[in-house]
């Protein structure tokens, strides 16, 4: 199994702010990591880090051995990395369909092969019967399920999936975390940020923890679950038990 | 549009369009309709860049400008036929938005726009200082050399019709191509997310300088006709800002981001401005554009889609139809 | 030569002051209501005109028609920015930015119709006389413009961090949905920084009369140095959008002292220029002060 990502040393300021520090993990081929941590924690600019769309001030991110810091966005989509948004961003006068289209004419620019690669992610994210729906006219779940067919349309070999579960029912949740399996089966390396617990110890078995832009823990769900420093950051000091005492798991 | 009676629609209007010299040989109406065909290329130049990837620009002028005096300098310096003037207008304009969308597209929305007034107006500012090349701000007149279609001169409006239309017929094909193909899509994508288009491969920077260069080659093209039309230049003609006001305007006002928006935009516009001339007679610029801005603060208030959007809108309620191409209703 | 110099300063700064009344009304607006008013030139112009006919009508001087155009732009700009600005504020740019557009080209033309294209002047009684310090020369009524001008700055300044309603203005400037949950009322918020913007247009208007010629173009000239001062300064920030007037107005001054008398305009393009090419950000931070 080689190693589809590999973030070493990942550190960015913003002025006085120092939003991600001396960040370093290796995703496996093939491999689901969540990405946890309390909000503010530098997730989601890890994700910006990653994918070119703030540039890192000290590291590097190599992606299938390829070194990725320092490439604009769009190129380190042709690569492989695709990624959703936090707050999903569609192309709102454009249709499902063309939205997804857009994402597939990445890898082939003639329209008939695009429409039908495209037809095929919408499909597998369970929004065909929306394709000639204009994006703003979506619901915002609805919306998140384009982010990722449009994502998918564009071939990655990684994914980076940024909270699409926050605000979902319990029933949404499964569905969600089916579709993260899914996208597994199919090979594709998936880091996920999130936030719902029961979704991330689901899907993955790798965990890699934040707070205040470090790495405070790495490792199985249930090492994560039990370590002292992750549960200072989210819960305060107050709930940190000596070892062996109280219950220890989700 | 796949509606069944779009195609006989088009061809009766090409028929009518194609006719229409042969049966109006009023001097005035002429001149209305070739206005009306050269601000609708004008328009179309302007929307292949502004409507479909919402890159505002209010400097279009520039190239308009920098087309009418290459062609010029090439004819009354060289003897070189404007035809191939025009094309090499084209090309200069096509060079000259490198470096102006470099360091305008430093900037992101009104800002954007702002630098593009700026460049249109600091290359007015050039021409009029440099009289050794292009005499300076009392322009020149170009040789009337009776009919000469080789040196696009002729003696019937009727043949500048046709050229004009003939410039329209391209830009609107172009833009009929483009919107159909990935890069309009992406041009699209543009417009309405810059961010994330890149995050799905789309190279914003070089597709925002190509539709530039293609936008900027074409309105040179205009520029050209319009010294061959008028046959006079001067430095406040050509680079001058009505230019760039009407080329967005009509865009807007007919429905930005769509093929046939600036046309509609455009027979509105000039219709009205014809009619406001004739009935208040040869007035002070002043009407014009008050009328102007009263009709575009309307559409931007309540149809900012334009009228092509009022139109699109009435389709969707006819019964069966589906939408067609990248952009849904609005 | 150090006089000619000192000389070309003073001008540059007297002027300055206010295309900083003008830039700092551009800026404001657009760190509040986050769009970039097209039409701030033509406020300075009805602001020229409205104390043109208070002079040539009722005798009164510029300094105090202070008084009438400023409260008047006020309400005319509270009233722009609740009947027209509040329609078109959403993620789509392009009404924005042509609104504005249109309105400035409505209220240019409209001018050209009622007042034609003839330059009017207001004559007073200072408007000739000048200050001799040393070897140089101060106009009166420019020093009068600028210090009115420092001051209404000032007093801006003052207002957006001392008072509740400033502090929100700044609150809404940098997050307007946080600002709105806090209890924020944005749309009073954008009006009384609409209102504000204009009132400085028409204050410069006022102050501008004693020596300069009011006609239906003048607020163009005005409303490009003050665009290139925002943009220098940073966007949305007050106090560069001050400092980056008075810049331009001195190397406006140089320019024309030392190259010629037209190169006005070009020192601006250059300034433009440089700014966008080496640092599209501006000189100030990014944040709005």
């Amino acid at each position: 199994m080689t190693d589809a990502l590999v973030v070493s040393g990942l550190s960015k300021r913003f002025g006085g702010l120092r939003a991600v520090q001396d960040l370093s993990f290796t995703v496996r081929e093939n491999e689901t990591l969540a990405l946890i941590g309390p909000n503010g924690a530098g997730k989601t600019t890890s994700f910006h880090l990653i994918t070119g769309f703030h540039r890192a001030d000290t590291g590097s991110v190599s992606a299938f051995g390829r070194e990725i810091v320092g490439l604009r966005p769009h190129d380190v989509c042709a690569l492989g990395l695709a990624r959703t948004f936090q707050v999903a961003k569609p192309f709102g006068a454009m249709t499902v369909l063309s939205n997804v289209m857009t994402g597939a004419f990445l890898r082939d620019r003639h329209v008939g092969i695009a429409r039908d690669k495209a037809r095929e992610a919408i499909a597998f994210v369970g929004l065909s019967r929306h394709e000639a729906t204009a994006a703003k006219d979506l619901t915002t779940i609805d919306q998140r399920r384009l982010e990722m067919a449009r994502a998918l349309a564009t071939e990655p070999r990684i994914l980076l999936l940024d909270e699409v579960m926050a605000g979902l029912n319990p029933a949404e949740i499964d569905q969600a975390v089916a579709l993260v399996g899914k996208l597994s089966a199919r090979g594709l390396t998936i880091v996920i940020v999130e936030h719902v617990m029961r979704a991330i110890m689901a899907v993955a078995r790798h965990i890699v923890v934040l707070d205040h832009g470090q790495k405070i823990a790495e490792g199985s769900p249930r090492e994560i679950v039990e370590n002292p420093e992750v549960i200072r950051a989210y819960l305060g000091s107050g709930y940190v038990h000596a070892p062996g005492t109280g219950d220890a798991h989700a | 549009m796949a509606v069944r009676w779009t195609i006989p629609a088009l061809l009766l209007l090409s028929a009518i369009v194609l006719v229409l010299p042969q049966l109006v040989h009023n001097a005035f109406a002429l001149d209305i309709f070739i206005r009306i065909l050269l601000f609708s290329f004008i328009g179309v130049a302007w929307n292949l860049m502004g409507g479909y990837a919402r890159q505002l620009s209010l400097g279009h002028a520039a190239y308009f400008g920098l087309g009418a005096y290459t062609s010029t300098i090439m004819q009354v310096d060289f003897s070189i036929s404007p035809w191939i003037g025009m094309i090499a207008g084209g090309i200069v304009a096509m060079l000259a938005s490198l470096p102006i969308g470099w360091l305008c597209f430093r900037l992101r929305g009104p800002y954007f726009t702002i630098a593009t007034i700026a460049t249109a107006q600091a290359l007015m500012l050039v021409f009029l200082k440099f009289r050794d090349i292009a005499w300076g701000a009392e322009g020149t007149t170009i040789p009337n050399l009776g009919s000469s279609p080789l040196m696009m001169q002729f003696e019937t409006k009727a043949s500048y019709y046709y050229v004009v239309l003939g410039l329209l017929a391209i830009g609107l094909s172009i833009t009929y191509r483009i919107e159909k193909s990935w890069m309009g899509y992406y041009l699209v994508a543009i417009g309405e997310d810059e961010d994330a288009a890149e995050a799905i491969g789309v190279n914003a920077p070089r597709i925002k300088r190509d539709i530039y260069m293609i936008s900027a080659f074409l309105t040179a093209l205009a520029g050209t006709f319009y010294v061959q039309y008028i046959y006079f230049i001067d430095p406040a003609t050509a680079f001058s800002f009505n230019i760039s006001i009407e080329a967005a305007l009509v865009s807007i006002v007919g429905g930005i981001g769509t093929l046939w928006g600036p046309v509609i935009g455009t027979v509105l516009l000039e219709t009205t401005s014809a009619l406001l001339q004739s009935w208040l007679g040869s007035t002070t610029g002043g009407v014009q554009l008050t009328v102007y801005a009263m009709i575009l603060m309307a559409v931007i208030l309540w149809r900012p889609t334009g009228l092509m959007g009022l139109v699109s809108e009435a389709w969707q309620r006819y019964p069966g139809r589906k939408p067609a191409g990248a952009r849904a209703a609005p | 030569m150090l006089e000619t110099v000192t000389q070309a300063v003073i001008n540059g700064l007297l002027i300055g002051g206010i295309y900083a009344l003008v830039s700092i009304g551009v800026t404001l607006i657009f760190g509040v209501v986050k769009i970039v008013n097209f039409a701030q030139g033509e406020f300075v112009m009805i602001g020229m005109y409205i104390t043109y006919f208070l002079f040539s009508t009722l005798g009164i001087d510029p300094l105090l028609s202070l008084l009438v155009s400023m409260p008047v732009l006020f309400v005319a700009g509270a009233l722009i920015q609740h009947v027209l600005i509040r329609r078109v504020l959403g993620p789509n740019d392009m009404p924005q930015i042509f609104l504005t557009f249109a309105l400035s080209l409505l209220l240019l033309n409209l001018s050209l119709l009622l007042f034609s294209a003839n330059y009017r002047t207001v004559h007073t009684f200072y408007s000739d006389e000048a200050i001799h310090l040393g070897g140089l020369y101060i106009p009166v009524a420019k020093l009068i413009a600028f210090v009115v001008a420092m001051v209404l700055s000032g007093a801006l300044w003052v207002f957006l961090r001392t008072t509740d309603l400033g502090k929100a203005m700044r609150a809404a400037a940098q997050n307007r949905d946080v600002a709105t949950l806090m209890g924020i009322n944005p749309d009073l918020v954008f009006a009384v920084a609409f209102g504000a913007a204009l009132a400085l247009a028409g204050a410069a208007g006022s102050l501008l009369m004693p020596f300069y010629s009011a006609y239906p173009l003048v607020g163009q000239v005005f409303v490009l140095m003050a665009f290139v001062a925002v943009v220098l300064g940073t966007l949305g920030n007050v106090i560069g959008a001050l400092i980056a007037s008075l810049m331009m107005g001195v190397a406006e001054s140089l320019g024309i002292q030392f190259v010629g008398a037209d190169s006005g305009l070009i020192v601006v393009f250059a300034m433009l220029l440089l700014t966008l090419a080496f640092k599209p950000t501006g000189l100030g931070g990014g944040r709005m002060r």
